[in-house]
């Protein structure tokens, strides 16, 4: 983080959070903080959102700064914004704390400049499955709107990845909309840079208000997420330990890679596992089928799913779109949740959590992973 | 009049026995088939070697979990003989990746049979199909059109295989369970059955039954681009439709015919740079990020469409369920019809876009 | 005031043809209107009908393609292979309902100075009748 987040600003709620969300902005690109803000937007078919990058205020009316939905990861959006570099806009994005998460794991990758994008983020209280939401958007909608005004949280029908994050509050944006420390019709507007707090010196707005009530109830909802997670945890480990158990879980996997094409980390214009390198002719097809009497198709679905966990779960933000995406609903963000956890603990990293902490993979130290030496020698019984 | 061997028994019987003889007198090196795992409960296309692994195999399991044209086009070309037994739809997918030079059908016994269609692809959590799967037999037999299975299967027209060494008869056939109609249609055919037991008969594929349930179909189909074509009209129906297009791409990735290696629209050629997008959205008041969703498929639209064999996977995989095969199909018939084109009927038949004639549209470039 | 509708129309003229009738009408002095922006391509082959698709959805209110005569294309027959193209490009706008007579090929030789000249006119005529290209104002592309 940042800043650590002692001070905000109370803003009274008008017409809902997002309604007053939404204020904000309206306020913020009238006085010129910004040229442009990125927020979802309902398409035109009402059945889905997407990103929209707002200039005319006007259009604002149609945005909801809080979907119910993750359509496409917000950090897509960013990166086909900035991804050959930033531009003339200052834009402020308005996004969920994984997809700020995301943006900051690519823009360590390169795939996405900050520099004149502002990150402005809220607690959030988990998304719906888009397949849900396609099939019955206004039930969906009103179904998410009772569990934005109730006083608890109830997770029970977001999407499972959404039941087991502990991450949902203040990342490492630039402002925060504080909305679970909701006080008299009020809520905390955070800054959490330099960048945000000059945003909010620009529009005029004190933030020396003490937020203790706020991390109190973040502390109290994180507790309940750990805990869910621990749970969830121990139901995805049998799953996915050992080889059998991989096959069976992946048995289903069609290999049309939407999980990888969806993901926002996945950012190779061609993956490898789309690539020639990875199509094997059919002498050594035939070769591989000889052996073992029979071979499936399509290939290499299990070399798929742990290369990609090897590529990118040290970045994985646990957003769950490739759950969203796959069609044979394999709980892939589950299982993706869970390696990460465990690779990014072993470099004692959190993806997106602060822009200064370096990629694991870019650099090393001399006195680490000391215990990998004698996990081989466990394995083969000798050095 | 075609030429048939009658073997007494079930078809799917009958052929995996067919199988067992091909892989005992070394005729193929491998038979391709789809297959069910019972341990995982998953249906598989599969390359099999060992004879003894063909109980597992399932030919005519009304599934299919990727487009069996695609993978045969990833293993040509293939230096030893292999029988491989596909959907009609797949056949003819294969058949054009060969006139696109990613295929060759030397070395291929080309088996496939009359599809009364599949069931869509199984969600974990899902019930399964197979309790559906009595009636869908009974129905075959009948020759009527199953619940259950998909809308694209539903409306399929081209259900008879084309370019099929052998083709089994399945729809309208009442004696199923007990005996198994081999067309053997070519020379290839009848040299790989020569060792295989059953009677010689004259029959036609084609019967009245069969017939009726074209008419069938086509009803369907009609029906069903009625519907389709209230939603879209200009570019707002295009927005209704694709507004919900998440940008995965899966539908051109599991399409047989897009069989580039890198798609044009996932290029750099469509990596805008900021103030190109800034100077849109300054005109526009706002756009969409990421942009381009409609361009992605009206460019794929006018890539291959005359060329979609309509196997539905784009529906299939489609996260945001978009109905991509239906429009595609529709369009592709009508860009296909301007060439009296069908895709997959014949090898030596050119891809439109790669030939010409010097008297044709003549209205155009006035 | 409201100012008078001038159309974009994005031309990719050929070298070989097109594009030199069109420095013909310049050298004789031909009035045509300035909504043509033209894009010298090697071939009237050249174009991808991708090109014009992203000509239509980023605004252009007309797109030209300009060839030789079949028969008389500098590469013997790239012209044929653009007309199967814009036949299918033009069906296919039909179809879905899209304005597909914002799209024209012509054939237009090197010594057809005044051709290009009408050409240009006609085409320009017609796009003020359609209008403006909605694709300007939606965001949702």
């Amino acid at each position: 983080m940042n800043i650590v987040p002692n001070r905000g600003a109370k803003i009274s709620v008008k017409n809902g959070f997002r309604g007053t969300i939404l204020e904000f902005l309206r306020n913020s690109l009238e006085k010129g903080c910004f040229d442009g803000i990125l927020i979802p937007m309902r398409v035109p078919a009402d059945d889905s959102y997407a990103w929209v990058l707002v200039r005319d205020k006007p259009f604002l009316d149609n945005a909801n700064p809080i979907a119910p939905i993750v359509s496409v990861q917000g950090a897509k959006a960013l990166t086909s914004l900035t991804r050959k570099g930033g531009g003339n806009f200052n834009v402020a994005a308005i996004m969920k704390p994984c997809d700020i998460r995301a943006s900051i794991e690519l823009s360590k990758l390169k795939q996405v400049n900050l520099e004149k994008i502002t990150l402005i983020s809220y607690d959030c209280p988990g998304t719906l499955e888009m397949s849900n939401y396609i099939e019955n958007p206004e039930e969906s909608e009103k179904i998410f709107g009772s569990l934005l005004d109730g006083d608890v949280w109830d997770d029970k029908f977001t999407k499972p990845i959404c039941q087991i994050c502990d991450n949902f509050s203040f990342p490492a944006c630039d402002l925060h909309f504080a909305l679970l420390g909701t006080e008299n019709g009020s809520i905390y507007l955070i800054p959490g840079t330099e960048k945000g707090e000059n945003i909010l010196d620009d529009l005029g707005i004190e933030y020396s208000e003490d937020l203790s009530n706020w991390e109190k109830k973040v502390i109290e909802l994180i507790k309940k997420k750990e805990k869910q997670k621990a749970e969830k945890f121990e139901l995805v480990k049998p799953t996915v330990e050992g080889f059998d158990n991989l096959l069976k879980t992946f048995a289903n996997c069609i290999g049309c890679h939407n999980c990888q094409s969806a993901c926002p980390i996945c950012y190779c214009r061609q993956c490898y596992f789309d690539s020639e390198v990875s199509k094997p002719n059919s002498d050594f097809i035939l070769l591989r089928t000889s052996k073992r009497g029979g071979i499936s198709f399509p290939l290499d679905r299990i070399m798929f799913h742990t290369g990609r966990m090897s590529h990118m779960s040290l970045s994985c933000v646990s957003c769950g779109v490739c759950t969203d995406a796959c069609p044979v609903s394999i709980p892939v963000a589950d299982i993706f949740s869970y390696v990460a956890d465990k690779t990014q603990r072993t470099f004692e990293y959190k993806a997106g959590n602060s822009t200064e902490e370096p990629l694991p993979m870019r650099e090393y130290r001399f006195d680490e992973l000391l215990e990998i030496k004698e996990l081989v020698k466990d394995a083969d019984g000798q050095d | 009049m075609d030429r048939l061997m009658k073997v007494n028994k079930s078809a799917e019987l009958a052929i995996i026995d067919f199988f067992r003889l091909l892989l005992e007198n070394d005729r193929v090196s491998g038979i391709f088939t789809l297959r069910k795992i019972n341990k995982d409960d998953s249906v598989d296309y599969c390359l099999v070697t060992d004879e003894n692994r063909l109980d597992e195999a399932i030919p005519f399991y009304p599934f299919m979990p990727a487009n069996a044209g695609q993978i045969l086009s990833r293993f040509s070309p293939m230096n030893k003989p292999v029988a491989v037994v596909i959907k009609p739809c797949e056949l003819r997918a294969f058949i054009e990746l060969v006139k696109r030079e990613q295929g060759t059908l030397d070395n291929f016994l080309l088996i496939s049979y009359s599809c009364a269609g599949v069931f869509p692809i199984i969600k974990t959590g899902d019930e399964p199909f197979e309790k559906f799967l009595p009636s869908y037999w009974e129905t075959v037999k009948r020759g009527g059109i199953s619940q259950g299975i998909r809308q694209t299967c539903k409306v399929c027209e081209h259900f008879l295989p084309m370019n099929a060494d052998i083709t089994i008869s399945l729809i309208g056939e009442n004696k199923l369970d007990s005996e198994c109609k081999m067309f053997l249609n070519t020379d290839k055919a009848k040299e790989f059955a020569k060792d295989f037991e059953g009677e010689m008969l004259e029959e036609d594929l084609e019967s009245p039954v069969i017939n009726s349930l074209l008419t069938k179909r086509k009803g369907e189909k009609e029906d069903l681009f009625t519907e389709l074509s209230s939603k879209y009209s200009g570019l707002d129906g295009m927005i209704n439709i694709f507004g919900r297009c998440i940008g995965c791409h899966g539908c051109s990735r599991v399409c047989p015919i897009c069989y580039c290696t890198l798609c044009d629209f996932e290029s750099h050629n469509y990596d805008y740079s900021a103030s190109i997008l800034e100077r849109e959205i300054s005109q526009k008041g706002a756009l969409r990020l990421p942009p381009d969703t409609i361009f992605f498929h009206l460019g794929r639209l006018i890539h291959m469409s005359f060329s979609c064999i309509g196997c539905g996977l784009c529906t299939e995989v489609c996260p945001a369920n978009i109905p991509v095969s239906t429009l595609f199909i529709k369009i592709g018939e009508e860009t296909a019809k301007m060439f009296d084109y069908i895709p997959g009927r014949n090898v030596k038949e050119a891809i439109p876009v790669t030939v010409f004639k010097e008297e044709e549209f003549a209205e155009l470039g006035e | 005031m409201e100012r008078e509708f001038l159309p974009k129309i994005v031309s990719f003229l050929c070298k070989w043809c097109s594009y030199t009738g069109a420095d013909l009408a310049g050298i004789n002095r031909l009035q045509y209107p300035t909504s043509i922006l033209p894009i010298k391509v090697m071939c009237s082959s050249r174009v991808d009908p991708v090109f014009v698709i992203k000509a239509y959805l980023r605004g252009a209110d007309g797109v030209l393609i300009g060839g030789c005569h079949p028969g008389d294309c500098h590469y013997q027959d790239g012209n044929y292979h653009t007309r199967r193209r814009v036949a299918i490009l033009k069906r296919v706008f039909e179809l879905l309902g899209l304005e597909e007579g914002r799209i024209r090929l012509s054939w237009i030789s090197a010594s057809e100075g005044p051709k290009f000249a009408r050409v240009c006119n006609e085409f320009t005529e017609v796009i003020k009748s359609l209008g403006e290209n909605t694709t300007k104002t939606t965001i949702f592309l």
